[in-house]
């Protein structure tokens, strides 16, 4: 198992500027999940790190060797690509056996190997057929076991489960979270799925606009969001940004009159971080918010949104700026009304819409 | 010394390649390529480089040992395709003599003077390059109207047996052209159609139809049905949304088709040699029987070929992305 | 929207019957010409011509078809003449089409990968092709000419004593045989090689890239990509080429027209041209032409039946 270690790493496309100067280190057994919109730079990224794509500067390392110019197959990695990349003449186990085969290994080794992996992904009884014959699911099994019966010290996915339809896409992802947990490979996930990401990840690496936004835990990327893209992009919705003004340990939020106590605890930040202007976004998720009747903040119920166990109330508590709150099914929200509510004091953000980062508490200590 | 292992290709790549790509070796590799294909094509080039610069040679030059690549260019090709030429009789020569003396030469007359030879008239080339354009275009007009109905209908609609008859359809294109030939003659001499336009006109249009047809059928299948049935639902009628709708889309593969057939039906020699003998004769067959006629000319015969092979090289050129189509029927599609 | 304004306001059921009676109508209307027009061309000729073949006929000579069964079929299958020629048609097929696919395959390979000036020199390749078979035929006669042409000066023959005369069978004035062949051959190949690399370079480009990088992550060396990817992936379209060529070989006949006419003797009397010379010139002998059109008719479809056979159990098996 592996180490892999970015420094520095740029590419460029003509003047477009796909990855900008990257710092990066994925841990030795770690599961990190490269998550962001389209174009964001993450793929490239990722094809990076296993020698298919050439880096314009930088450096790339492998448990402490460079590996930045080394052919794809010296790397020792496994890719696993979304459309499963499949050898489409040759049978599943064929398949399989393609990486041994192409390293000249004995067929006594290569029988043994595509059936611990044939066992472990249970697709025994797939290796007759040729892969165009298969379900989606079970050609991103084969996929799977052609990159494990390698053995690589790192696994490279790009969108495994992208091309899967969605009920299928919950089981795979167990199926491979579980595989990681009992193989313990380092593995660089991407997707441009947060949900996935949340779920599958030890760490998160957000990445937009070719740089990384934020690197953290499922967890710290949901509730610590490092600035504004990150707060909007995790969660769906994303995390409500509230504009307002700050002056004595209150927000005043923009158009009606509703104020904001700041919790104690984050006044010395705020006053700290915001200086003279005051002007500050007032972050919190839906499930921050509780509804009351002598809640400080005041909106109109602009549409409402049955979503299983709770309602989602789209708020319009300024002209143009609507906010998410979640509310329990029991009670009636009719469009129109007028709702008051709470932000849970341990669940609030703060953000400079300057800078457009994260207040922290830390910083103003 | 540092390998590209450890030192990279030593400039910043921005283009999407992958990593061993760059390596010299690669570099290498594909410069030796590249060299290789350009050499190929230039020995390809070598014969119509040489049927180009023979059609401007003078007898004398055509002929040199060994051949000349140099050469004082003459359009006595092009005069000897195109006229009829008589032995100038002596009399007249003297008076040529002192023209030229003179300069007060023409160039036809500078010609007269230099070969002993007088224009007296237009070749019967000029009347076979005439036939050629004649039934080459009309023939042209008629299998692209017709092929674009008859893929039309087989592109939109469901046809009994459409496999078959599309099938039947190509496989006319398939048969050697001697085993239609013979009924051909046979039948056309009985209906008075040899040696005629409309005969040969009415066989290069059959001959043309199955590539038409294959070829529209493949870009009518790609224009989706979507915008022709809104405009039914709009209330068109069928005829309505075909001239509406489709035509305006199928430009590109109409224009695409037109030029395949005008350069099939204007090569073609095999049928024009066994049903044309004088009044509908063609150009190619026309050029090839050059050969006989007291001495090779080869100048003409090589400006005859330069005036087919130009059409020829500037549609290369302009259907570069249809080529593959047009070759194959339409049946293979990149 | 202009389109719904002009749109002539209808019942829907007015809408539909017109639109069922036009559609059947425009299908009948559409396709009929083009039937017609190949069923009088092509299809009636087509038996015509197989009745002729059980015929002894001579469309100069004033006199009716005369029924003679399968005489002509035996006279040709028992004439040793004709087995040369027949030959002779294998052996220039075979070489061909071989070395147009060879020579094809390898150019698709070379100019697979994008450079500089790439499309211009494989747009100028394939302008052979496009040229008029007849007139290539003609101007490489003028290049094989063995005192002016350029073939022999290009290869270091200047004196025309001690080369070849590609088109008369000769090397320095001693007769090699079938020299002339070969040199049909090398035009055919020639005029011909491009049309291969143009289908396989299609199959190329659809092979996916993925396929490649898969592959690449998977330690296969190029040659083993070549091997398991590349050629198993392009083999149907490499096979329709050969198809298309050797089709193509059993009706060569301008080429060879332009350039040879047959000769020397009979060294490069391919059937094609054999038929054309039975048919129209001598004793135009036009029930047995029929009869060996057909023959060569049924050759061309059986070697496309077997083609199309491997072909489908080829794509069956991918």
């Amino acid at each position: 198992m592996a180490t892999i270690e970015l420094q520095k790493v740029e590419k460029r496309f003509g003047d477009f500027q796909a990855v900008k100067p990257m710092d990066l280190t994925i841990h030795d057994g770690e599961f990190v999940v490269l998550l962001g919109p389209s174009g964001c730079g993450k793929t490239t990224t990722l094809r990076m790190i296993s020698g298919l794509e050439a880096v314009t500067s930088g450096t790339i390392l492998l448990d402490g060797r460079n590996v930045t110019w080394l052919h794809p197959s010296e790397r020792d990695i496994a890719f696993v690509f979304q459309l499963y990349a499949l050898y489409p003449h040759i049978s599943v186990r064929d398949n399989i056996a393609f990486p041994l085969r192409a390293q000249g290994e004995s067929k006594e080794t290569i029988e043994k190997r595509v059936k611990e992996v044939v066992d472990l992904l249970q697709i025994g009884h797939l290796l007759d057929a040729r892969p165009g014959k298969l379900s989606g699911g079970d050609q991103q099994r084969v996929a799977l076991a052609r990159a494990l019966v390698r053995r690589p010290a790192a696994f490279l996915m790009d969108e495994p489960l992208g091309a899967l339809d969605a009920d299928f896409r919950e089981s795979m992802r167990a199926e491979i979270k579980q595989l990681h947990i009992d193989q313990h490979a380092t593995t660089v996930y991407v997707t441009h799925d947060q949900v996935e990401a949340m779920a599958m990840g030890d760490r998160i690496v957000v990445m937009s606009d070719a740089e990384i936004q934020q690197i953290g835990t499922p967890s710290e990327v949901y509730y610590k969001p490092a600035n504004v893209f990150v707060a909007r992009f995790i969660g769906s919705p994303g995390m409500n940004l509230a504009r307002g003004h700050y002056s004595e340990g209150r927000v005043r939020l923009k158009g009606q009159n509703n104020v904001y106590a700041v919790p104690d605890d984050w006044q010395q930040a705020l006053g700290k971080a915001l200086g003279g202007s005051g002007d500050v976004l007032v972050g919190f998720r839906p499930e921050a918010a509780r509804i009351s009747a002598d809640g400080p903040i005041a909106g109109e119920v602009y549409a409402t949104e049955l979503q299983g166990a709770y309602v989602m109330l789209y708020i319009n508590i300024n002209e143009d700026e609507i906010i998410h709150i979640r509310a329990e099914r029991i009670h009636q929200h009719q469009i129109g009304d007028t709702v008051r509510f709470d932000i849970d004091p341990r669940m609030v953000r703060f953000f400079d819409p300057a800078s457009e980062r994260a207040i922290t508490r830390e910083a103003a200590q | 010394m540092a390998t590209f292992y450890e030192t990279g290709p030593g400039y910043p790549v921005t283009e999407s390649i992958r990593v061993d790509r760059v390596s010299p070796t690669a570099r290498r590799i594909h410069a030796v390529r590249a060299f290789v294909v350009l050499v190929f094509a230039i020995i390809t080039l070598i014969p119509v480089f040489v049927m180009g610069i023979t059609a401007f040679k003078s007898r004398a030059d055509v002929v040199s040992v060994p051949p000349k690549i140099i050469f004082k260019p003459t359009l006595e090709g092009f005069v000897f395709l195109f006229t009829e030429r008589a032995v100038v009789s002596k009399v007249r020569l003297p008076e040529f003599q002192k023209k030229a003396e003179a300069g007060e030469l023409s160039l036809f007359e500078r010609i007269a003077l230099n070969t002993g030879q007088e224009i007296t008239g237009p070749s019967d080339y000029v009347d076979r390059l005439k036939n050629s354009l004649i039934i080459a275009g009309i023939s042209t007009i008629l299998s692209v109207g017709l092929g674009l109905f008859a893929a039309y209908a087989f592109s939109r609609f469901p046809i009994g047996g459409k496999d078959d008859l599309l099938f039947f359809i190509l496989s006319t294109r398939m048969l050697p052209p001697v085993v239609v030939t013979i009924p051909l003659f046979l039948m056309y001499r009985q209906l008075g159609l040899h040696d005629s336009h409309l005969g040969m006109i009415l066989l290069y249009t059959v001959f043309n139809l199955s590539l038409s047809v294959w070829l529209l059928k493949g870009f009518i299948d790609e224009i989706p049905i979507e915008y022709e049935e809104a405009a039914l639902v709009d209330g068109y009628t069928r005829f309505q949304a075909f001239y509406k709708i489709v035509l305006p889309q199928a430009v590109t593969g109409i224009a695409a088709t037109t030029v395949f057939c005008l350069i099939f039906a204007w090569n073609e020699y095999a049928f024009a040699l066994m049903l044309t003998s004088d009044d509908a004769r063609t150009a190619p067959p026309s050029i090839a029987t050059m050969l006989g006629r007291g001495g090779i000319e080869w100048s003409a015969i090589a400006a005859g070929s330069l005036g087919f092979l130009i059409p020829v090289v500037i549609v290369t050129f302009a259907l570069r992305n249809y080529l593959l189509r047009g070759v194959t029927f339409g049946a293979i599609r990149r | 929207m202009s389109v719904q304004a002009n749109a002539p306001r209808l019942s829907s059921q007015e809408r539909a019957r017109r639109r069922y009676l036009t559609d059947r109508a425009i299908v009948n209307l559409f396709i009929w010409p083009t039937l017609i027009l190949l069923i009088a061309i092509n299809l009636f000729p087509l038996f015509y011509s197989l009745y002729l073949g059980f015929t002894d006929y001579s469309a100069i000579a004033r006199q009716v078809p005369v029924w003679v069964g399968f005489k002509n079929f035996s006279d040709i299958l028992n004439d040793q003449q004709m087995w040369k020629y027949f030959a002779t048609t294998g052996k220039y097929a075979l070489a061909s089409v071989g070395l147009q696919t060879l020579l094809g395959f390898a150019l698709a390979m070379l100019v697979r990968e994008k450079f500089r000036g790439s499309g211009l020199l494989t747009t100028l390749i394939l302008i052979p092709m496009m040229i008029s078979p007849v007139v290539v035929g003609l101007f490489w006669k003028l290049m094989y000419n063995p005192t002016f042409g350029f073939f022999n000066y290009l290869l270091g023959f200047t004196n025309p004593s001690t080369g070849p005369d590609m088109l008369a069978s000769r090397f320095a004035g001693k007769v090699v045989p079938n020299l002339a062949l070969w040199a049909v051959v090398l035009v055919d190949v020639w005029m011909w090689s491009p049309f291969v690399m143009l289908l396989v370079l299609s199959g190329l480009k659809a092979i996916p890239d993925y396929l490649y990088e898969a592959a690449a992550i998977d330690r296969a060396s190029s040659w083993f990509q070549f091997w398991r990817i590349t050629l198993p992936q392009v083999a149907p379209l490499l096979l329709i080429a050969v198809l298309f060529r050797t089709i193509e070989a059993f009706k060569a006949f301008d080429l060879v027209m332009g350039m040879t006419g047959g000769g020397p003797g009979d060294q490069t009397e391919l059937i094609a041209v054999n038929l054309y010379r039975q048919a129209f010139l001598g004793q135009w002998r036009t029930g047995r032409a029929s009869a060996l059109a057909y023959i060569v008719l049924i050759i061309i479809i059986a070697v496309s039946n077997l083609y199309i056979r491997y072909l489908n159990k080829m794509r069956g098996e991918s």
